[in-house]
């Protein structure tokens, strides 16, 4: 059994990992908490959910909500952030303002698609299992973990080999000294914005194939756990993110086959609470963001 | 006019009740402290309350001060392990406690479990809340002219400036958190004592962004702003009713509005014209 | 003479019995409002629409005539609670004083029992058309219910699935923080006990969860006979769904919060031969059911579920005992504790001692795109 479990943990700590990298990757650069995050997270899915039921193919749905997060996420920043910026208002006030956000991202996904729960014509989910000696793995499950592997390489390549990721860096390291260096510091934010959306809004495309499940609150439960996560990685750790998604997913599995399905997420809770306690800067925080 | 009271008593608690919580955030946030447990000291207030109440058949004003006394204590204890945080840090840790005890109390046999606790005897009315309102904003004025005030004004203007001027930050971060502990745990009590009927999903997130959200919509740094948010707050969903299915969007769209357009709050706003 | 005696008395009978004064009863030509508080919006907005779009159903039919209320002008306003424990107590208050003479609702068994002793105390009558927990009916005289609760259904629902299935073993699967997968889960499992099966391993999750490999993953190592899920359709679906992906081959049960078209929808093929303890049968042929699938279909563009059949029966309680001639609150009190039986599309109901529905439960079994009895 516990092949199988950890194997669950993995393709749950998979997702986590996905979702918590955009979270620390806004963190990192901008010191704010974005709690829109997870609104961006259900919008992508319910925008591939309605690419897919038009008759676009899977892959270029993925892609289609994804560009649909990036820019809901430029969006976010322009209305919500961009503004409190000039006004140097602080650590509060843009987390109050990402929270309006996300309610009216959740009220427009209510209004264009109700409550009721959304699935996928099962393009995917109809292929048998794939039973290896003890465990059992799906193809929807394989695809998820193998999406979120690739997307969080893709972004380590991007942060490490390319402009933009210097520039990324060089903003989260030192925001003044960037401006001074001659990076463009609205257009690196937007940038940021758009990467980090686009991860969640992946993170929240695989949940809705590997579940089979659109909801307008889908995001709610990630929400917590993401947070959890980017503290145990180390908030603005990327490398934090991706390792944390994968411990925390296996502790709660874990947690579930040999304590209690009780207890699963005070154990999750509990672990970010020391680890507050204990050390702050979690695993491999820093004040500035570091490349995975 | 009376009539309109005793068909609406229901609305009336509530506001005094949110007001009070708010309250008890407002006075961590005026120390700097994003502590988001209020709503978990309300629960913890509101379970004990509650469990006198029905298996001792205590009245209500015991069972308010045991259940202040014990949310209090809660306060003093958390505000050990985390004060080394601050920020976002101190917001995080302070939601995952809440979260941890949510938790706690949905798998307890003591406080009912999932099923929560019910057949609470309905001995707070409307008069003893707004009692312990007025009470309660009474001591916050009576405070606001101490000493104290001033620390924690300057606690939160900058922490290590006041520390060098001779402020105990530490100390107004313990008491200020504490204080919170006490407001929100007289809240707690009278919530479970109007309410019939009490479950740990009453004290989750949910309940502490609502707190959050009123105190930063009246004012986040004035006991008056928390107050004036929580009445806002209270009353939206009631008076925007007639939208009907738009309410949901536009009480995102005002909270977004006063946050773009009044930062200072409600409060703020009201000072700004006065001047 | 024998002859025409009877067929005079005959004729005196049918030309006297109410049943033929069409639509014309005491309260013929008097407005009465009931109240509805339902989570339209928020956590539990998939439970409250169905319920809302059966009281628009039920407006509509009432005014042509569908549903028989006597000729009083009976109409039902439907209020979101959103979700909010605050907003359905300033519900329930405002109906208590705004002349309504009558509340259906709440939604969940949580907020009834916040609630509803708000009604007791102005001893203003409730009927539950979704709350199925213990402790509701108990709050007051007034405060009555035509869903069947669990400890109604599960031992039936045990009983008939054992005769077939002979099952000597069982895991139980519930949801821990919500008042009716709660109670769902305790039943199922004391009944179990009762009846001499083995509880091999008991998991719990939470509402809105959607991965429950790992609890599954953990029950099916212990391979038991029976997986019992006590969940609400949104975390049943991914349950069964989830548990065939394990490899789970044994058989599957739950209460309730299956019965609901999107189990058979999509929780995919395994989900064939689950036995649902519920109150109410789409397919059922009692008087006016077909019907109102029918109409419900047409006007909402999908089946509904056991809470719109629930929600629509207590409309038609309701008419049922204005009909009689109640009008106020009070006496729709005591017009539901005379009322002898009401025709619904839940069949005929009537009202126990304790104010519980009396109506029998029904074990269905899922099939290939709906549900068929339990055989």
């Amino acid at each position: 059994m516990l092949l199988q479990q950890l194997v669950n943990g993995l393709v749950v700590g998979s997702v986590y990992a996905l979702f918590a990298v955009g979270y620390t990757l806004v963190f990192g650069v901008l010191d704010i908490l974005n709690l829109a995050h997870a609104a961006i997270f259900m919008i992508a899915a319910f925008a591939t959910y309605a690419l897919v039921a038009a008759g676009v193919p899977l892959w270029l749905a993925f892609l289609g909500g994804c560009l649909l997060a990036g820019l809901v996420g430029i969006a976010l920043d322009r209305v919500a952030f961009a503004p409190l910026r000039r006004r140097n208002a602080g650590t509060l006030i843009p987390l109050i303002s990402s929270i309006g956000v996300s309610i009216i991202i959740g009220a427009i996904a209510r209004g264009i698609w109700g409550i009721d729960e959304r699935h996928f014509p099962n393009a995917l989910g109809d292929a048998p299992p794939i039973h290896l000696g003890a465990i059992t793995v799906t193809t929807v499950e394989l695809v998820t973990f193998g999406a979120a592997l690739a997307l969080m390489l893709g972004l380590s390549y991007v942060l490490r080999a390319t402009a933009l990721g210097r520039n990324i860096r060089a903003v989260a390291e030192d925001r003044v000294a960037a401006v001074l260096l001659g990076v463009d510091l609205e257009k690196t934010i937007a940038m940021t914005f758009f990467i980090a959306s686009a991860l969640g809004g992946a993170a929240g495309i695989l949940t809705g194939l590997h579940y089979n499940s659109v909801t307008v609150d889908m995001g709610a439960g990630i929400e917590l756990k993401g947070l959890a996560v980017i503290i145990l990685g180390g908030m603005g750790s990327i490398t934090g993110a991706v390792v944390g998604g994968f411990i925390l997913g296996a502790v709660e599995t874990l947690s579930v086959a040999y304590i209690s399905s009780n207890w699963r997420d005070a154990i999750a809770f509990g672990v970010m609470f020391l680890i507050l306690v204990l050390r702050p800067r979690g695993l491999f925080g820093k004040r500035a963001l570091r490349a995975a | 006019m009376i009539s309109f009271f005793t068909s609406h008593s229901k609305l009336f608690d509530q506001l005094a009740i949110n007001a009070l919580l708010a309250l008890s955030l407002s006075v961590c946030l005026q120390a700097g402290q994003l502590a988001l447990a209020q709503a978990a000291f309300m629960g913890i207030a509101a379970y004990i309350g509650a469990i006198l109440a029905v298996s001792a058949g205590l009245p209500l004003l015991p069972c308010i001060a045991i259940g202040a006394l014990a949310s209090t204590l809660a306060a003093m204890l958390l505000a050990l392990p985390v004060r080394g945080l601050r920020g976002v840090f101190l917001a995080i840790a302070t939601i995952g406690f809440g979260e941890i005890l949510r938790i706690v109390a949905n798998n307890l046999k003591l406080t009912g479990g999932g099923e929560g606790l019910s057949q609470i005897p309905s001995d707070a009315n409307t008069f003893v809340i707004y009692g312990a309102l007025i009470i309660v904003c009474i001591a916050l004025y009576l405070l606001s002219r101490t000493k104290f005030a001033l620390a924690i004004a300057l606690t939160r203007e900058d922490e290590t400036a006041a520390r060098g001027v001779g402020v105990d930050t530490a100390g107004v971060r313990f008491w200020t958190l504490a204080l919170g502990g006490a407001i929100a745990g007289i809240a707690g009590v009278l919530y479970a004592h109007s309410n019939f009927f009490i479950t740990p999903a009453d004290f989750g997130f949910g309940r502490m962004e609502q707190i959050l959200v009123a105190c930063v919509i009246g004012g986040s740094t004035s006991a008056i702003g928390a107050v004036v948010g929580s009445i806002v707050l209270t009353l939206l969903p009631e008076t925007i009713r007639f939208l009907a299915d738009y309410r949901e969007v536009t009480n995102g769209a005002i909270l977004l509005g006063v946050v773009l357009f009044a930062p200072q709050g409600i409060a703020g706003l009201w000072r700004r014209a006065k001047s | 003479m024998r002859t025409f005696l009877s067929i005079a008395a005959i004729a005196a009978l049918a030309l006297t019995t109410p049943a033929f004064a069409a639509g014309k009863g005491p309260a013929a030509g008097k407005t009465v409002k009931a109240g509805v508080i339902a989570d339209v919006t928020g956590g539990a907005g998939v439970y409250g629409t169905p319920q809302k779009n059966a009281y628009e159903l039920a407006n509509d039919d009432i005014k042509s005539g569908l549903i028989d209320a006597g000729g009083a002008n009976l109409s039902f306003e439907v209020q979101d609670a959103a979700s909010d424990g605050n907003q359905v107590a300033t519900l329930m208050q405002k109906f208590t004083t705004d002349g309504s003479a009558v509340v259906l609702g709440p939604t969940l068994s949580g907020e009834a029992k916040k609630a509803d002793p708000i009604a007791v105390k102005a001893n203003f009558p409730v009927l539950g058309t979704s709350t199925t927990a213990d402790g509701i009916t108990s709050l007051g005289s007034c405060v009555y219910r035509v869903s069947l609760s669990e400890a109604q259904v599960i031992p039936t629902t045990i009983k008939k699935t054992l005769k077939s299935w002979k099952y000597k073993t069982a895991a139980i699967i519930y949801g821990d923080d919500n008042a009716f997968t709660k109670t769902n889960g305790d039943i199922f499992k004391e009944q179990l006990d009762k009846a001499g099966v083995q509880i091999v391993d008991t998991e719990t999750f939470h509402q809105k969860d959607v991965d429950f490999q790992a609890q599954l993953t953990k029950i099916n190592d212990k391979k038991p006979d029976l997986i019992v899920i006590g969940a609400l359709a949104p975390e049943g679906v991914k349950i069964i769904a989830q548990a065939r992906k394990l490899g789970y081959t044994g058989h599957l049960m739950g209460g309730n919060g299956l019965n609901s078209p999107t189990i058979y929808n999509d929780a995919g093929p395994g989900a064939a031969g689950t036995a649902v303890g519920a109150a109410w049968f789409i397919g059922a042929n009692y008087t006016g059911n077909k019907a109102f699938v029918e109409r419900y279909k047409k006007r909402f563009g999908g089946d509904p579920d056991q809470f719109a059949a629930q929600a629509y029966a207590g409309a038609q309680v309701i008419a049922a005992v204005v009909k009689n001639g109640a009008t106020t609150p009070a006496e729709i009190c005591s017009g539901l504790k005379a009322l002898p039986l009401a025709k619904t599309v839940l069949g005929p109901i009537g009202f126990d001692g304790n104010r519980d529905v009396k109506s029998a439960p029904v074990i269905l079994q899922i099939v290939k795109g709906g549900f068929a009895y339990f055989k």
